[in-house]
């Protein structure tokens, strides 16, 4: 099909990896996210409650990580993959996004497996997010269902 | 009456439904503009005579914040912890979803406490269209 350079199932080798381009993250982030979401919840949006809690101040909401690093491994695949559903997500949110913290997404390939349809399989992506110091903040694990060339 | 719960106020096994949210453009938009995720602003892609559908992890978003909106408060959340979920079906621009919520199990820690909320995503044909876990820390009752 002209047009499309998207990776089917066959090409998508276990251990493939990735790595984006690094997102800061600013309060205008943090208040579109409360706004969209609903979430107003004192943690993200009070800076002066936040001063006396253990953070120090406001922190990203751990959806808004989620969502951004969605971004970020879009931009971090050159050829994105031949997607037809996402199935699931295993996510552990380890430590606070704060306003300023630069961070990335690195992706990688950790299985895939046949189905019982010949034109489908599933593709296993880890996704670690870290912070201009490094720091793992959020990982976690997205199942793909990818397309198989018949 | 308090305007929030704190842990020891949570009962395992309680049931809230939530109001319900249409799903708009606007959301589709703002979602794209957020994430930098803009595949889905091609509303072109996908079935035709069917509304477009919208990013998974959109629905995620909408709807966690319709757990803040129970008709009883829910505890105060200090950290998300852990997100366990499944995606089953799509959901499509127009489509109106609530949230079933029911949490299945409580753990005290020294300071505060660890809910799990078992959370299914409901559209307006009352079809499961997403469903899984929300691990919280919550606080404690603070000691006056």
């Amino acid at each position: 099909m002209t047009g499309d350079d998207r990776q089917y199932f066959e090409e998508i080798q276990v251990g493939d990896e990735y790595l984006s381009p690094g997102r800061t993250v600013t309060e205008a982030d943090i208040v579109a996210f409360a706004g969209l979401s609903g979430d107003y919840n004192v943690l993200h949006t009070d800076a002066e409650f936040m001063r006396t809690s253990i953070f120090g101040e406001r922190i990203a909401h751990g959806l808004l990580g989620l969502a951004i690093q969605s971004g970020l491994g879009m931009r971090a695949m050159p050829r994105p993959l031949a997607t037809m559903a996402f199935l699931g997500v295993r996510w552990r949110f380890k430590g606070p996004i704060k306003i300023g913290d630069t961070i990335k997404v690195r992706i990688k390939v950790v299985d895939k497996r046949e189905t019982s349809k010949p034109d489908r399989g599933i593709v296993v992506l880890q996704r670690v997010i870290v912070n201009q110091r490094g720091e793992v903040v959020q990982e976690g694990e997205t199942d793909i269902m990818v397309e198989r060339r018949q | 009456m308090e305007a929030t719960r704190y842990f020891e106020d949570i009962g395992v096994g309680e049931v809230f439904r939530t109001p319900g949210r249409t799903v708009t453009e606007a959301d589709l938009v703002r979602f794209a503009g957020i994430s930098g995720d803009h595949e889905a602003l091609d509303q072109t892609r996908g079935e035709p005579g069917l509304p477009p559908t919208v990013p998974d992890t959109l629905v995620v978003v909408i709807t966690s914040g319709l757990g803040f909106r129970t008709p009883v408060p829910q505890a105060q959340v200090l950290a998300f912890m852990v997100l366990e979920w499944r995606f089953l079906a799509p959901v499509r621009l127009g489509d109106t979803v609530h949230c079933r919520l029911q949490v299945t199990a409580k753990r005290g820690l020294k300071e505060g406490g660890v809910l799990v909320e078992k959370r299914e995503i409901v559209n307006q044909r009352g079809e499961v269209v997403q469903e899984g876990e929300y691990k919280l820390l919550v606080a404690r009752r603070p000691q006056t």
